[in-house]
């Protein structure tokens, strides 16, 4: 189980914000499948932009190396990065402060 | 914070095409107290900013189709002292700079914390404005529904605090001293004199001498040292209507204090320190002037630093109803007699008409039907018969010569500080002559010796003098 602590202010926001990241898994994948690396960078940018403002550093550092990866085109990467993220969303626990 | 506690809450509005991001930052100022507006495209961002009129707007730099510096020009095109805050999660270097150089209030990297972004929220607002609770409503006496008015007083008011050297434009009886003196109320000024001179009403040395005042001796007539409007409003404004009509030989002059911000008065060796804010305005094409050789393109530039815009009154008719509802309320507590109101076809009539003479015509409008009208409503022939009667804007010979007799009068007063003999010579008039002239416009030359109240502290404009703005016995436009 990984805890996180986040902002009272937020507890309304979190659990959409936590579906859009499994929808996000699911849609690297579909583009990964058509190869479309540019999509995959626009997600692993986007993610990367927001995960630590919700209090999700290491979904910020997923993000970013999606978008990375995306960039150099390397699958391997990309699908360890899902992999990763799948597993951290399952574990996760939130603590509202 | 101090941003929360704000009883009219200040507008945000945030672009970002990543909803998550938008409901975060949403949240973020939501919770400090601040109203916000979302849009998730640049394009709609544009049309939330003219709807809803946000005093900041926090736009990410990369999105689907507008991208944030494009938006941000658009924005700046339009509202060029709205603070925009960038947000981007490649903080690349060449994009921050370019968007700095742009004029960009703040360049924050995704992910942004809470604090960082509250902090440079308010930062960008207290620079583009006042925040203070203490401070009353900008423009509080002018009368407007219209979109086109909001947007200038809201350009006015957010460059109000600041010292920029404003410009305004518009046709007569529009009410271009009225913005001037809302800027000047709403600003550190406030305290100091507005002092209002009309340079198109005064004779060439005459506004020279007030302007730039005189040393005793400089010319005849010239027996006593006058200070001259630029240091008489020291620390506060100086309101230069008319400026298309300054001769060209008082353009150099004052290009020299603008740059230097010194005066050198008419026959003084001496230059003087002076603080002033100047706010100019025309109803001409001062670019066109600049072209045909009758204005100092040097002195335009100077001067036209933030342009202003007054519209027209055909350009906001959807303010007439709220001024003649105004009007005709001033006029029955003026005369202390019932209200009267407009029948609504004479509305109807007076919402189609040209206004060419534009408020101050409305004003006189007002003034005339509810003289000639014995009932309370105002019929639909009085009101045509009223706007065929006034000229808009053009006056009859002895109106304006009458005008212009008083401000000259005023003028030789202030030169002389209120010395009759003085006065009358210059005039080439004998003192009994010139005692019956100072009579038949009301003056009292008393009021402008030393320690008098036109020294500087006179309400310059209030009693309809120097200041000749077609609008300017109205604190509504």
């Amino acid at each position: 189980m990984v805890q996180v602590t986040v902002d009272k202010d937020l507890e309304d926001l979190i659990p959409g914000f936590l579906t859009n990241r499994q929808r996000d898994i699911e849609k690297v994948e579909a583009l990964l499948a058509k190869g479309d690396f540019d999509g995959i960078r626009i997600i692993g940018h986007s993610m990367k932009g927001s995960g630590g403002g919700y209090g999700f550093p290491f979904i910020t550092e997923i993000g970013a190396g999606l978008e990375r990866a995306a960039i150099a085109r390397d699958a391997d990467i990309i699908r360890n990065a899902t992999s990763q993220l799948r597993h951290y969303l399952a574990q996760v626990e939130i603590v509202y402060r | 914070m101090g941003i929360n506690d704000t009883s009219t809450p200040y507008r945000v509005l945030i672009v970002d095409d990543d909803s998550d991001m938008v409901a975060l930052l949403s949240t973020w100022l939501k919770a400090s107290g601040f109203s916000v507006i979302t849009a998730t495209s640049g394009d709609e961002a544009l049309t939330r900013l003219g709807m809803s009129r946000p005093h900041c707007v926090l736009t990410d730099l990369y999105m689907e189709g507008m991208d944030g510096m494009t938006l941000l020009g658009r924005i700046h095109a339009s509202n060029p002292l709205m603070p925009v805050i960038m947000l981007s999660g490649q903080a690349g270097i060449p994009e921050a700079m370019k968007a700095m150089h742009l004029g960009i209030a703040a360049f924050l990297t995704k992910p942004v914390e809470k604090e960082t972004l509250l902090a440079n929220v308010s930062r960008a607002l207290r620079l583009s404005s006042d925040i203070s609770e203490a401070r009353p409503k900008f423009g509080a006496g002018i009368i407007y529904r219209s979109t086109a008015m909001a947007e200038l007083l809201e350009k006015a008011e957010l460059l109000a605090d600041s010292d920029i050297t404003v410009f305004i434009s518009g046709q007569t009886g529009t009410g271009k001293e009225v913005l001037a003196k809302a800027i000047h109320e709403a600003s550190p000024r406030r305290d100091k004199p507005f002092i209002g001179v009309n340079c198109g009403a005064i004779p060439e040395q005459l506004l020279e001498s007030e302007l730039f005042g005189h040393e005793r001796g400089a010319f005849t007539g010239a027996l006593t040292r006058h200070e001259g409007l630029l240091q008489a409003a020291n620390g506060g404004t100086l309101f230069l209507d008319e400026i298309g009509d300054m001769p060209l030989g008082l353009q150099v002059k004052l290009l020299r204090v603008l740059q230097d911000f010194e005066v050198r008065p008419v026959g003084s060796t001496r230059s003087v320190p002076v603080n002033v804010r100047v706010i100019s305005a025309t109803h001409q094409d001062l670019a066109d002037a600049v072209k045909r050789g009758e204005f100092r393109e040097d002195l335009y530039y100077r001067l036209n630093v933030v342009p202003l815009h007054m519209p027209s009154l055909a350009e906001r008719r959807e303010d007439i109803p709220a001024l003649l509802d105004y009007f005709l309320d001033r006029v029955a507590q003026k005369r202390n007699a019932k209200k009267k109101r407009f029948a609504p076809e004479a509305l109807e009539y007076l919402l189609a008409a040209p206004w060419p003479g534009n408020v101050r015509q409305l004003m006189n409008v007002v003034e005339l039907c509810t003289t000639l009208t014995k009932t309370d409503i105002i019929p639909l022939s009085m009101a045509k018969s009223a706007l065929r009667e006034e000229p808009a804007g053009i006056q009859t010979l002895k109106v304006a010569k009458d005008a212009f007799e008083r401000n000259y009068l005023i003028g030789v007063l202030r030169i002389t500080n209120g010395h009759v003999a003085n006065a009358a010579r210059i005039a080439g008039r004998n003192r009994t002559e010139f005692y019956k002239l100072l009579a038949q416009h009301h003056l009292n030359a008393a009021e402008f010796r030393k320690g008098g109240a036109a020294e500087g502290d006179e309400p310059e404009s209030s009693d309809g003098d120097v200041a000749e703005d077609p609008a300017d016995e109205q604190r509504d436009v």
